[in-house]
């Protein structure tokens, strides 16, 4: 990695982190609410830019597209996030999304700063991944996922806005629980179950909590306006993330059979894109025909949410494996082990070379 | 208002849809099933599953007990299983019900004009706002007709009033979806009674035939008489010795040995012979050919890292002979290992075809015989099941455009001037919708002064 795109990098992690704070403080000040608001949006569109500059100079420098492993991933979702909470910000007052946007994007800045050094190298392409499809394929999913991370930070100001703060806690809890896993899952050794108890547990019992919730007791007051809003900025960002995912799981459908001879495998990166489009499918189909509350789609949307944070992430932090582990870093022993080789590995190594 | 014609239309849909399918089209079962389909491959995503990945990986996974226990009850096969069959039945089931009833007969009601309405009907929409101008009403309602037209809104009039809509096609989103739904079923029925599929692995100069190739058990297909042979095969690497391409020429031989077509395939670049396609799917080195005395031997070769692959040759009970080999066009290291030694020792490096004499033997590396590894199918529902992704993709895409309804009604006053009502509807983007009026309004209060601040009546104002 050069200088000049490690310093683009850099100013983009920093300008999240310093929208984050301007766009934070202006919820809590009254007084310099417009202002720091402006200043928030200001920086974050400077962080923008930074990092387009930053992934343009990647593909020049590695010359191929500069989407090919977790780290070049993780840049590219923290554009899109940064990308549509701007687009956002043109058409409806969404202020007070900007704070979870920008911690989003300095989140994942966050992890992909601390992934191995190995991912921040330009590395030569396996095989499979040299064709032309990785650059149809794989944005559109990427892109999806931010889409669909925006919904469901949207979802929680929606719930918010409509006094539902029990709900918000509890949902936000069940959120936490997932990313903890992954955080773990990536920098620790624990155990895949322990792992995956806690992402699924932990999930459940929150977004199960939170809906028992909105069941059990009435709003006592909200911003209905606003409730609202939000609850239409939910629905277009998954109007846009979901026909994204679609094009995305197809492409790779196609992409497959081009190389494997078979456009679906039952991979289980593919089958938890196919339960990620299923979950939002049912969230239109509940939307559309008006079968429940505003605040209860808004955690089907928090759903989503946890389930594409299982499908991009946590596929390959909580001990998944299959055909599209290359986003995985970690040279894991486990999966040397499973290979019939390893009788002869040790030989290899003090014997022959 | 807007209730009371959906009401109607559901009605008139539900005329000619039989009882017994229209008992399946309801959305929450189509929620139901969605939620439960999602959970079961869930479940599938999380234990391996025996057909992908091996009962092997099962019991490696989680053990020999709870291992069997998802092997006994069907979890480590769940896509095969009857509740989850069960579950696709089901919701094609209810794919049908809901299109027959709902989704389709949506595309006759687009083709109907828009109906023109008057004052008291536009004033209970949710996006609605009034106004009073100075102006005669045909030179009001022109200039909002001209103003719609110029953002792209279809508009049809009359004297005094307006409907105009934006957007038409977002509302052929689930017609188009639904269709490429029904069609991706057909297309995988068809592909799953006549397909076929397969990998074998061939050593260079090898045939592969068909006869071990796998299909459904209720089959209507044929499989080919042809067979492939591998004429040459070859790795790629890069600087650091990582590989970047696998190639292998292959020959479509027919059964008198004539060759029918011959092409290099690579990884992303198959061959395609008669609805058959061979795919390059993984490359390794099978054996290391080599002469004793001018005898020849293959001895199988067994990867033992990224690189390296080595032949052993076990000499007598205590003495084995190694042949360490880095790549097809690098020479051959002999090692040995007795007991006495504490490591193997190398005992000379052998250049291809030149021979060497050890002790009282004359050996010559004569040649490495890569094995490539061909994924082979046969997909007679392909050209269905791409046609379903093209309408899916496009279905899912119309889905974000918003579709917008706008009535516009003028009454002429006593007093010379005239009274705007204008509202509309637009279930995806209310916000911007309601934004878009307003900025309507505004435009228009600048171009014909207005007589007097409206009262509210819209529930806009409420």
């Amino acid at each position: 990695m050069s200088d000049v795109q490690l310093a683009l990098t850099n100013t983009a992690g920093i300008s999240s982190v310093a929208s984050f704070w301007a766009f934070a403080v202006s919820n809590a000040s009254a007084r310099f609410h417009g202002k720091l608001t402006k200043v928030g949006l200001a920086v974050l569109v400077i962080g923008f830019v930074a990092l387009t500059g930053s992934i343009v100079m990647r593909g020049f420098e590695s010359q191929r597209f500069p989407l090919s492993n977790l780290y070049e991933s993780l840049l590219w979702f923290a554009w899109a996030v940064m990308g549509a909470y701007l687009f956002f910000s043109r058409s409806y007052d969404v202020k007070h999304l900007g704070w979870l946007a920008s911690l989003t994007a300095a989140t994942f800045f966050l992890y992909g700063s601390i992934l191995p050094a190995s991912q921040h190298d330009i590395k030569p392409l396996v095989p499979a991944l040299v064709s032309y499809w990785r650059q149809i394929h794989v944005p559109p999913l990427i892109v999806s996922y931010a889409m669909f991370f925006l919904g469901g930070l949207a979802a929680f100001v929606q719930l918010w806005s409509a006094a539902r703060l029990k709900s918000v806690l509890l949902a936000m809890a069940g959120l936490l629980a997932g990313m903890a896993a992954v955080a773990l899952g990536t920098y620790t050794e624990t155990n895949s179950f322990v792992l995956q108890g806690l992402f699924v547990g932990g999930s459940l019992l929150g977004i199960g909590t939170a809906w028992w919730q909105l069941g059990s007791f009435k709003a006592t007051a909200g911003n209905k306006a606003r409730a609202d809003m939000y609850d239409e900025v939910v629905y277009r960002a998954i109007m846009i993330g979901f026909p994204l995912l679609t094009i995305g799981i197809i492409t790779g459908g196609l992409w497959a059979n081009a190389a494997w001879g078979s456009y679906w495998s039952w991979d289980p990166k593919e089958s938890m894109a196919l339960v990620t489009w299923l979950s939002y499918a049912a969230y239109i189909h509940l939307r559309i025909h008006h079968e429940c509350s505003a605040e209860k789609l808004s955690l089907v949307a928090i759903s989503g949410m946890v389930l594409t944070l299982l499908t991009y992430l946590g596929f390959n932090s909580l001990g998944f494996s299959g055909l599209h582990s290359y986003g995985r870093f970690k040279e894991s022993g486990a999966f040397i082990q499973a290979s019939p080789v390893v009788s002869y590995q040790n030989a290899s190594d003090t014997l022959l070379s | 208002m807007v209730t009371a014609v959906s009401d109607t239309s559901k009605s008139e849909q539900l005329k000619g849809v039989p009882f017994r399918l229209s008992a399946f089209a309801s959305v929450k079962l189509t929620v139901l099933l969605l939620v439960l389909i999602a959970t079961t491959v869930l479940i599938g995503a999380w234990c391996p599953q025996e057909a992908q990945q091996g009962r092997d990986k099962v019991i490696e996974t989680f053990g020999s007990d709870f291992g069997a226990q998802l092997i006994k009850y069907g979890i480590a096969d769940i896509y095969h299983s009857p509740f989850f069959l069960g579950l696709i039945g089901l919701l094609t089931v209810n794919m049908v019900a809901c299109s027959v009833q709902r989704v389709f007969p949506k595309v006759r009601s687009l083709a109907q004009p828009m109906p023109l309405l008057k004052e008291d009907a536009i004033a209970k929409m949710t996006v609605c706002s009034s106004a009073q101008y100075a102006a005669p009403a045909n030179l009001v309602l022109q200039s909002v007709q001209s103003r719609l037209r110029s953002h792209g809104y279809v508009v049809s009039s009359t004297d005094n009033r307006l409907a105009a809509h934006w957007g038409k096609c977002g509302r052929l989103a689930p017609t188009i979806t639904h269709i490429g739904l029904l069609m991706l079923l057909l297309g995988v029925t068809i592909t799953s009674w006549t397909g076929f599929n397969g990998f074998q692995a061939v050593p260079l100069h090898g045939v592969m035939s068909f006869d071990q190739s796998e299909h459904s058990k209720l089959w209507l297909g044929q499989l080919p008489q042809w067979a492939l042979r591998v004429d040459a095969t070859r790795r790629e690497n890069y600087d650091n010795g990582d590989a970047k391409q696998w190639y292998s020429t292959l020959s479509v031989v027919d059964s008198h040995g004539k060759v029918l077509k011959k092409q290099e395939i690579s990884v992303n670049n198959p061959l395609s012979f008669q609805g058959v396609d061979i795919y390059q799917s993984s490359w390794g080195l099978g054996s290391i050919a080599v002469s004793f005395n001018g005898k020849r031997m293959e001895l199988p070769l067994r990867q033992m890292g990224p690189v390296i692959h080595a032949a052993f040759l076990p000499l007598d009970h205590n003495t084995i002979m190694m042949f360490s080999v880095h790549g097809q066009d690098e020479p051959v290291r002999v090692f040995a290992k007795i007991p006495e030694w504490p490591q193997p020792r190398i005992l000379t490096v052998l250049a291809k075809g030149q021979p060497t004499v050890l002790g009282s033997v004359q050996v010559r590396y004569d040649d490495l015989i890569p094995v490539t590894g061909l994924q082979y199918k046969c997909d007679p529902g392909l050209f269905i099941t791409y046609a379903a992704f093209a309408f899916i993709m496009l279905g899912v895409i119309l889905a974000a455009v918003p579709h917008r309804q706008l009535w516009v009604d003028v009454i002429p006053l006593r007093t010379g001037g005239c009274r705007l009502v204008i509202g509309g509807v637009s279930r995806k983007a209310k916000s911007t919708f309601e934004k878009n009026l307003a900025k309507l309004r505004q435009m228009l209060d600048r171009e014909f002064a207005p007589l007097q601040e409206e009262e509210a009546s819209c529930p806009m104002f409420n």
